[in-house]
């Protein structure tokens, strides 16, 4: 059937993908596939290499190694590949003198799958005008603009890379809660970058952690919580049982110890404390830490 | 409901919620429940993990879904539900709630009249 040959083929595919500034290398051939319908939370430290492995999959910048993105090679058709992909960045920026009208119809004459009426539609309830200035606008009316603008393109990916940085809670909330409910769909794939990875952890149906420019953690979240359990306990007593299971992180915070565990049945813990699935922020904290086996990048 | 990183998978939270609907009569039965997008905005939770606490639903007939119209509560599915979170109460709560009682020494007699005291005193 059609639909199970559309989502059986990968939506993005990078095969030992490697980008060197200089001599400095960013990205240490990293292997993945994103299917379709999916959400992907991308994580990782400020220059980890998140925003040169998205401008890879946008065609962006040159690499070496494979990346397809839609089963096209993005660095050498990316007009092409524009048609059926948007994104939000931090650092892109509308053009502030023209009106959201001119916008609108300037986006019209450029991409042929841009909706003007959709994105109208995505401005009602909110404070834009169309014939206000970009200019003009706030930091989150501006936000508002350029997802109602990403939301009115039939787009089969949509790459947000910190889309929600600098506004404040109401706007980030509203902003996810728009997206789900009047963008997702089966056929769509989101990947995301946050910082503010909490707010987003349910959302997501996979998650990437990068570490110095390796893939430290590829998973679907459903996994994650069958696969990493925390545990928080109150004793000395429990938290020298609970080390015997091999935790891959320790902390203690306030007089309580909270372990992390890979791979270790929640059975077997749940009699020495408090047990629960690791937020992703935690988890991440605990993965950031574990030796690499890359020596040499690891500092 | 709101507290996800609970022992208990999401999609298992959101199915109870979505029975404790039906069994409240918050939404009747042949009423649609709320659709899988609007619920994934509100939690903001992937819409595959609504999906599939209404598929977990519509396995027991509880819920249906009406191609281009959303997911529906069938005609006799609080009956059916009752049955099953009665079911469910005496299987799994039961014997450890009946356990708690015992350990504790409290007599179930009394704890049945305080509660009916404390009903007619808040009626």
């Amino acid at each position: 059937m059609s639909e199970l040959s559309v989502s059986a083929e990968p939506i993005v595919s990078a095969r030992g993908l490697t980008k060197s500034f200089g001599r400095k290398q960013i990205l240490h051939g990293l292997d993945f596939d994103i299917p379709a319908g999916r959400i992907y939370g991308l994580v990782g430290h400020n220059g980890a290499g998140k925003t040169t492995t998205l401008n890879a999959m946008l065609g962006l910048t040159s690499y070496q190694g494979t990346i397809r993105v839609l089963g096209e090679d993005p660095f050498a058709h990316r007009a092409k590949l524009m048609e059926n992909v948007a994104f939000i960045s931090d650092v892109a920026s509308l053009p502030r003198f023209l009106r959201v009208r001119e916008l609108f119809a300037l986006l019209t004459n450029i991409h042929p799958n841009f909706s003007q009426d959709k994105a109208r539609q995505f401005l009602e309830g909110t404070d834009i005008r169309p014939e206000m200035k970009i200019r003009t606008l706030s930091k989150g009316m501006i936000a508002q603009l350029h997802l109602a603008v990403v939301m009115a393109i039939d787009a089969k990916l949509l790459v947000l890379d910190e889309p929600t940085l600098g506004l404040d809670i109401t706007y980030r909330k509203r902003f996810y809660r728009r997206l789900l409910e009047d963008y997702m769909t089966e056929e769509r794939t989101l990947i995301i970058t946050t910082h503010q990875v909490d707010e987003i952890e349910f959302m997501l149906s996979d998650i990437m952690f990068i570490r110095d420019g390796e893939m430290i953690l590829h998973m679907q979240m459903e996994t994650v919580s069958e696969k990493f359990t925390q545990l928080v306990v109150d004793s000395a007593e429990a938290q020298a049982q609970a080390r015997d299971h091999g935790p891959v992180y320790e902390e203690t915070r306030f007089g309580q110890t909270v372990l992390i565990f890979d791979g270790v049945e929640r059975e077997k813990l749940e009699p020495l404390g408090r047990i629960s699935t690791p937020t992703i922020s935690d988890l991440f904290v605990a993965l950031m830490q574990r030796p690499t086996a890359n020596p040499e990048t690891a500092r | 409901m709101d507290d996800f990183h609970a022992s208990q998978p999401i999609f298992v939270q959101i199915r109870q919620r979505l029975i404790e609907m039906i069994l409240r009569q918050q939404v009747a039965e042949g009423e649609a429940l709320p659709s899988v997008r609007q619920i994934a905005g509100d939690l903001s939770v992937n819409p595959l993990t609504v999906t599939r606490a209404f598929e977990a639903l519509v396995d027991i007939g509880v819920v249906e879904k009406r191609r281009g119209l959303g997911m529906f509560v069938t005609s006799g599915a609080r009956a059916q539900l009752l049955a099953h979170e009665r079911e469910k109460f005496l299987k799994e709560d039961w014997p450890r709630i009946a356990a708690q009682i015992k350990a504790l020494d409290l007599d179930l007699r009394d704890l049945i009249d305080t509660d009916t005291k404390r009903e007619g005193q808040t009626k």
